[in-house]
């Protein structure tokens, strides 16, 4: 039998060995089911007719079809429907939003069907703060994604897969790189700290998620106003992330699981950089306007081709990415379990496998026995990760492997006469450049591997029936070890490496969480419910590290790459560091107790104290409280008569205060430092004695940053359910920011943290879904969507400024973003432009109000600034907001459908209202490459009135100004998946799914941004959005298929 | 089934209530406190030695002592990278406007002092709660170390900023500026107690592993540099009623007659890269005081290197021996042309590139280019052009220069011992001229001028030249610095001017950092012009 399959009509060669394995084992299933198929053949049918209602109303469009086949009808507006079936065939009736029967035909020739509206989905719960609770019971803000709509994004970070699901939870890839981090904001960024929320999963903090499966997962729920997430009081300032791994059922069958799949990755946009005649015509046109000559001749460009493409050189192509998942779960009346075993690898698409990997294996193992008549429970989850990564620089303009190819000339060959990299140190142009491509091979030569064991084990006991005592103790175990290579190189008269260095590192750590809760709840008369929890956690962290690099390895490669290969004696080139973490700990205690009437009036409070070892003994103690409460309108008598519309409807109202307590340990204590304490005596270099000094003041008085936070929201379900909507209002206050705040430097010492500064964000959320169905075609479709502001308004220095960092576009460039009162916060600061001066006569008319010349220097084609104070000069008081770096709107769009065994889905994603700052090019460098974005330069009046001319020493680009801003906006089709299966259309019992299914991620953005990627997750400190060369995400096409037994 | 029941709720109500204060005590592991440090004669020697790093740090940042000396003075100009900020341009032209957005030039400096400064201040309360276990000779050593480092810090800051915050002791306070005889006070009061308490060991008797300690000579010297300068520029009979001309003159004739220092027989012989193979080494005899820089700087906190000299070094072209620089402070070619062809100084101070036939063909690369670098301080490469600091195993040629600063040489001793009106002022004036001028050498008259020139041809690029024509007064030294001249930008002939309004606004102090003057909420008030 041929298959045509579409998406394998892509050419694959360096990776086709990889997956051919795969593509064989796929192959063979299609083959094997296609034959089983057709095996089916009718027999002495008859005629059926029936009707089908719901709540005493016909239903229109529900799907009728025989069991084991894909023959089938839906009912017509009256809900009338006609098939043809056999009197030992069964029909299965089915329609969103109800439960599903099963009908045996026999004798019946007339079969009306009522259907039973399906409960389930009010009936859902989700997971709150130690525990779970009925979805139609919520009082708070959450937002609850299911592990099913991650895995359908074959993603390799679970949070990759979550962007644009939940609705005011933006997330950012920090870099386009394998296992690179996201960032991640709740409702807007409300510190000068750290903005990534408090991750916990199955009950344990972790810091991060991007260690576990996304097949593993079971839901992510977001903890978002402050009344949901104060149970987790500490911490929970920047919102609550809760992952519950999966677990078997009571009772359930066993079922065995299989999922994979293969893909291959490619950039989706490359930058255009000039090439070799182009970029010699510009250093021209340069050199000209700069009052010098041109530096080649006409001839000389017209003989000197292309040069060397240095985007194309940083890239390879089809990077493969590639998943396999073998998971089991089952359970008895005593005994659940779920484990899974998985494979996940992922190649980066610059530099490729050697440069740029993740490789990750998961373990994972749930259970849950019961013991004694159920009145103990014990359990354990356990997730275990190995990871193996490598990269090349996605950091700062020094450490940023592809900024490098955007800087350097094209005349800068790749290879040599020999083969070997370049070396450009006797170039006649500029022999300070050097290959940057030989610069990322010989400055990434390293490998890291990491693992992760975090789970808990746990009893739970109910000696008497509702009262419920838990008790778990967790672990997040942590364990690293890293290596890294330098070569012997020469690229440039500056990129050389004269000895071969090594470097190795470990470290580990771990935390232990041992937390008790003890519940009880009870039914008042029926209508009261009561539920009461108090609770305490403990939790411990500590850890070791230590590293020791050295140079002149006896063999010179990565693989020898060990300290013990390296053979120098003198001290000046070993290095040897080892120290402890620092000592965390926090004792907490907390309490929750949940009332409702008729489950009607809905009320929440909750208490939690936290004590952290951060604080001194004076502040170590912060208390978070909360209320909420909710009101089901739709319970109440007088709505009675808009069921038929308005199934379900409930508002929401809640108030809460959060901490956060992430500073550096003993800040408390003045500290004396030793590290790097030297001074030289006499005369032999290198030999040094060692000092003591007073490094960082103390701020006895430092304490929790508090958060605050309002919350209004309804909850409602429309259409017998097939519309549901949820809307939140919020306003979150965050103040007593835990910054350090700039102190005199007449104080001599390294400034404490202090507390002060508020930002608010304020901000609406919404999120719609509709799921119907047209006969058998099945659909849902779902917006989401979040408006956020954000605005600064107190920080308590005397010019009311956290200033932002210096030497981040471009050498020694200054301060281009602030937090500042009144703006939001990590704006942009600089030069407002006025288009470019056409002719002199336009300089000269560039004045203030008393005539006086505002830019006497400049020439046409320079920028006219902004003249904003009107002084007749262009100084830093002429700086103001020319960017944002928030958005103003994230939103998600999700459709998915399914026809018989077909099944879609399409995910996109979109920020909007934010602004980006690009600086690929390295402005203290006259001979630095530009894009081809410069051939539209000013060079002559009218020629251009937004691009500068070019001149040697940059002035037009030297100062910060909007020639620097451009719109983030954008829209990202994530995600498109067409999926069969094949289990549907065969009846063998064990094999309950085989669907086959093809993707394309990241398969067209929309946006005005011309970088590579519009969704720039590289931050420095409270600020975003800057694109300095930035790793662009993929674009990814693969094919998988998810099989149970 | 109910005593189970029983025990499981008591375990948890139990295990409820686990918990005490203790759990959340803990303390650094890899830091000391302030309250478990400053206990012991070792932790003393610690500390001290926490503020000779910190005289290490002082220069590391911002724009260094002695590189800025020279751009202000008639020596050099700002020079640098022409596409380089235009920071050393407005300290050069004493003109902000030259560069609006270097709202910090001297940002750096002034945290590196007045961190120093703490560290001194702290060492200095803590003397008496230290156990001394009996050795006080050892306290009031250490004591004067600290006192003589405050001093040198304060009179850096005293000459660069004239008006500065004074703090005798730790303090986060917002502390206005002092008035400058309270600071010069100070700075006469440290040096005296360090000039009477230090031992009066020669330089030949000095422990070799403890050259670059501070000692009595460095002291005494020191003192008579503060007298001159601030009888000189306030225009004052004395320093501040502490130190007669008798007295600062009294000192320098103890160095002479005590100290065991000595000149080197050739100038040349004081710099690397004027001798190479003939260099006399660092704490040479003529050494009275330096700032020692070793190549052991990274970029992890370890700063002990001398991290401006790459300033000075030609631009981005290395020219066996001189390594490659920044081409800050180019020579002005008056100071070349200010040398007799019979000095040896001439080609010790300077990098002639027309006379010494370097093919010098980065001119595009360099602003305010002269044709002439200096050779005192700057960076050297091996014949194949790597960096000397880089083959020692620095971390790169920028951080790594290892070449100390000789802040006070012996014959600076000898040329202010004869300014103050020595008996043997002939003797030393020309002792100093002799090694000079070698064969060449006729002696000429010891006048106030004559010892004003010589000062400059002596001490060209050692910090010095500015702060001797400001103690001349202001108008003197915007006389003498103001010009108006041409030099290459990028290889293209443009206009330089220096105008002398703009010295005499500035009174010839500079910028105080404009962030602490924010943070301070106007208490720091800027000097006038910037």
């Amino acid at each position: 039998m041929e298959i045509q399959y579409p998406f394998l009509n892509y050419e694959s060669h360096n990776s086709i060995h990889l997956k051919s394995s795969v593509w064989k084992i796929l192959a063979m299933l299609f083959a094997f089911i296609f034959i089983q198929a057709h095996d089916g053949i009718a027999q002495g049918k008859q005629a059926i007719s029936g009707k089908v209602t719901g709540g005493g109303q016909p239903l229109p469009g529900v799907s009728i079809v025989i069991k084991g086949t894909s023959n089938g009808t839906a009912s017509d507006v009256e809900g009338n429907f006609t098939i043809e079936a056999a009197n030992t065939d069964v029909l299965v009736v089915s329609y969103i939003g109800f439960n599903t029967q099963e009908i045996p035909v026999g004798n019946k020739t007339q079969i009306n069907v009522a259907l039973q509206e399906d409960a389930k989905a009010l009936e859902e719960v989700v997971v709150i703060g130690y525990g779970v609770q009925q979805k139609k019971l919520v009082t708070g803000a959450t937002a609850q994604v299911k592990g099913e709509d991650l895995q359908k994004q074959s993603t390799t970070d679970p949070l990759q897969a979550l962007q644009g699901q939940a609705p005011g939870v933006q997330i950012t890839s920090s870099s386009g790189q394998p296992g690179e981090s996201f960032r991640v904001v709740v409702r807007g960024v409300g510190t000068t700290g750290s903005a990534a929320p408090l991750y916990i999963v199955d009950g344990v903090i972790t810091g991060d998620i991007s260690f576990l499966n996304p097949a593993d997962i079971q839901s992510i729920d977001v903890l978002k106003d402050a009344a949901s997430a104060a149970i987790y009081g500490s911490q929970a300032a920047n919102g609550v992330v809760l992952i519950t791994t999966k677990t078997g059922k009571a009772g359930q069958p066993a079922q065995i699981t299989f999922d994979t799949y293969v893909g291959v990755q490619n950039v989706a946009r490359k930058a255009d950089l000039l090439n070799s005649q182009e970029y010699a015509t510009i250093m021209n046109e340069a050199s000209v306007n700069s009052g010098g000559l041109p530096y080649f001749t006409n001839e000389q460009i017209a003989t000197m081709g292309t040069g060397t493409n240095w985007i194309d050189e940083m890239f390879v192509e089809d990077a493969v990415t590639q998943n396999y998942s073998l998971g089991a779960q089952g359970g008895s009346e005593n005994s659940t379990f779920s484990t899974s075993f998985s494979y996940t690898g992922q190649e980066g698409i610059v530099g490729g496998k050697d440069l740029s990997n993740y490789d990750r294996y998961n373990f994972r193992v749930n259970s849950e026995h019961s013991f004694y008549n159920k009145i103990v429970k014990l359990g354990e989850h356990l997730n275990f990760a190995y990871i193996e990564n490598n990269g090349v620089g996605v950091g700062n303009q020094y450490n940023n492997s592809l900024r490098a190819a955007f800087n350097t000339s094209p005349f800068v060959s790749m290879y040599d006469e020999n083969g070997n990299f370049f070396d450009n140190s006797n170039s006649t142009w500029n022999n300070g450049e050097a290959n940057p491509y030989a610069q990322m091979v010989y400055g990434n030569q390293n490998r890291r591997n990491s693992q992760r064991l975090v789970g808990d084990i746990y009893a739970v006991i109910e000696p008497i029936k509702n009262l419920r005592f838990r008790t778990s103790l967790g672990l997040n175990y942590t364990a690293s070890e890293y290596r890294s290579y330098t070569p012997v190189y020469r690229l440039s008269i500056y990129s050389f490496n004269d000895v071969s260095r090594v470097s190795q590192s470990l470290s580990k750590g771990r935390t232990l969480m041992w937390d008790n809760l003890l519940s009880y709840n009870y039914t008042l008369n029926q209508n009261h419910y009561f539920e009461a929890m108090v609770g305490t956690s403990a939790f411990k962290n500590d850890g070791s590290s230590i590293n020791g690099g050295n140079v002149d390895l006896i063999i010179s490669d990565l693989e020898h790459a060990y300290l013990s290969n390296a053979t120098n004696t003198n001290g000046t080139n070993i290095s040897l560091t080892g120290a402890p973490y620092s000592a965390d700990r926090r004792m907490s205690y907390f309490g929750r107790l949940n009332y409702n009437f008729k489950e009607t009036y809905l009320i929440n409070a909750t208490l939690r104290a936290d004590g952290s070892a951060k604080f001194g003994s004076n502040n170590r103690w912060g208390y978070f409280p909360s209320v909420s409460t909710g009101w089901v309108i739709s319970n109440e008598s007088f709505m009675a008569n808009t069921q038929n519309w308005l199934s379900y409807l409930k508002l929401r109202g809640s108030w809460g205060q959060v901490g956060n307590q992430d500073i550096g340990y003993f800040q408390y204590l003045g500290l004396i430092s030793y590290l790097n304490t030297n001074y030289i005596f006499g005369s032999e270099e290198g030999v040094l004695t060692s000092g003591a000094y007073p490094s960082r003041l103390p701020n006895e008085d430092i304490k929790w940053e508090a958060s605050e936070q309002t919350n209004f929201g309804f909850d409602a379900r429309f259409f017998n359910g097939k519309l549901t909507a949820n809307f939140d209002w919020y306003k979150k206050t965050s103040k007593d920011w835990l910054i350090v705040a700039p102190i005199l430097a007449t104080a001599g010492a390294n400034p404490p943290y202090i507390n002060g500064g508020n930002v608010t964000n304020k901000g609406v959320e919404l999120a719609l879904n509709y799921s119907s169905n047209i006969g058998e075609f099945n659909y849902s479709v779902g917006v989401n969507g979040a408006y956020n502001k954000n605005r600064v308004t107190e920080i308590p220095t005397a010019d009311q400024i956290i200033h932002g960092d210096n030497n981040l576009l471009f050498d020694n460039s200054l301060e281009f973003y602030r937090a500042q009162s009144g703006f939001p916060i990590g704006y942009f600061w600089g030069l407002k432009t006025d288009g470019i001066f056409q002719t002199e006569a336009e300089v000269a008319a560039h004045t203030n109000a008393e005539g006086t010349l505002i830019q006497p220097n400049a020439a046409p084609g320079d920028v006219r600034y902004v003249d904003l104070n009107g002084d007749g000069l262009i100084s830093d008081l002429d700086r103001t907001q020319i960017g944002n770096p928030n958005p103003d709107l994230t939103y998600g769009i999700t459709l998915s459908g399914n026809y018989k065994a077909f099944d879609f889905s399409f995910l996109a994603s979109g920020v909007a209202g934010n602004q980006l700052v690009q600086s690929y090019r390295n402005q203290a460098n006259q001979f630095a490459n530009y894009t081809s974005a410069i051939l539209d330069r000013w060079h002559g009046p009218g020629s251009s009135n937004t691009i500068p001319r070019v001149t040697l020493d940059n002035r037009n680009w030297t100062s910060f100004s909007d020639l620097y801003i451009h719109d983030g906006d954008y829209l990202r089709i994530s995600n498109i998946t067409v999926g069969y299966d094949f289990g549907k259309l065969h009846t063998k019992s064990y094999l309950r799914k085989v669907r086959l299914y093809a993707s394309v991620q990241n398969l067209y953005t929309f946006t005005k941004y011309e970088g590579m990627d519009p969704e720039i997750g590289y931050s420095n400190g409270f600020s975003s959005g800057i694109d300095l060369g930035y790793y662009p995400r993929p674009r990814t096409m693969l094919i998988g298929a998810n099989i149970t037994f | 089934m109910n005593k189970l029941r029983n025990i499981l709720l008591l375990a948890g109500m139990l295990s409820l209530g686990a918990c005490s204060e203790d759990f959340l005590e803990t303390e650094p592991i890899t830091d000391l406190t302030e309250s478990n440090f400053y206990q012991t004669s070792d932790d003393a020697y610690k500390a001290l030695v926490g503020i000779y790093d910190g005289l290490q740090i002082i220069w590391a940042d911002g724009v260094s002592f002695p590189v800025a000396s020279e751009i202000l003075s008639d020596n050099a100009f700002g020079g640098t990278g022409n596409s380089d900020g235009f920071g050393y341009q407005a300290i050069d032209e004493f003109n902000i406007l030259r560069s609006p957005s270097d709202q910090n030039l001297y940002g750096g400096n002034w945290t590196a002092y007045y961190r120093a400064i703490l560290r001194a201040n702290t060492l200095l309360t803590k003397m008496d709660q230290i156990d001394w276990s009996g050795n006080e000779a050892l306290q009031t050593r250490y004591e004067a170390e600290t006192r003589f480092l405050r001093a040198f810090f304060y009179f850096d800051m005293v000459r660069l900023w004239g008006n500065i915050p004074l703090l005798t002791e730790p303090s986060r306070e917002n502390v206005p500026q002092a008035n400058p005889d309270d600071v010069y006070k100070l700075i006469a009061e440290d040096l005296v107690f360090a000039a009477e308490n230090l031992a009066a060991t020669s330089y030949a008797a000095q422990p070799t592993n403890e050259r670059g300690r501070v000692t009595k000579w460095a002291a005494e010297a020191l003192l008579a540099r503060v007298y001159l300068y601030y009888t000189g520029y306030y225009g004052k009979a004395d320093l501040v009623g502490t130190i007669t001309q008798a007295q600062a003159l009294a000192y320098l004739e103890d160095v002479i007659a005590n100290g065991g220092f000595g000149l080197v027989e050739d100038f040349a012989n004081l710099w690397p890269a004027a001798s190479v193979a003939n260099y006399a080494g660092e704490d040479n005899k003529e050494t009275v005081f330096a700032i020692k820089y070793t190549y052991t700087s990274d970029y992890d906190g370890n700063t002990d290197g001398n991290h401006w000299l790459v300033m000075l070094g030609m631009r981005e072209q290395f020219s066996y021996p001189y390594g490659n620089g920044w081409g800050g402070a180019t020579v002005n070619p008056k100071l070349w042309n200010a040398y007799s062809a019979n000095d040896t100084r001439r080609g010790a101070t300077i990098i002639s590139i027309a006379d010494e036939g370097i093919n010098f063909t980065n001119q595009p690369k360099q602003r305010e280019y002269t044709g002439y670098y200096n050779k005192k301080y700057t960076p050297m490469v091996d014949e194949e052009g790597n960096s000397i600091a880089v083959n020692n195993g620095a971390t790169n040629f920028m951080i790594g220069q290892f070449q100390d600063y000789v802040a006070i040489r012996y014959a600076d001793v000898l040329l202010m011992a004869a300014e103050l009106g020595s008996p043997n002022a002939q003797t030393y004036f020309d002792a100093v001229r002799e090694r000079a001028y070698k064969t060449n050498f006729t002696t000429i008259s010891v006048t106030k001028a004559n010892i004003m020139k010589e000062r400059q041809l002596e001490f060209a690029y050692e910090g010095i030249r500015y702060w001797d024509l400001l103690r001349q007064g202001i108008s003197t030294a915007a006389a003498t610095i103001a010009e108006t001249t041409t030099v290459l930008n990028g290889g293209t002939s443009v206009t330089k001017t220096i105008a002398a309004d703009k010295i005499i606004e500035t009174q010839g102090l500079q910028q105080i950092p404009n962030t602490q003057i924010t943070l301070s909420n106007g208490v720091l008030k800027q000097n006038p012009g910037w």
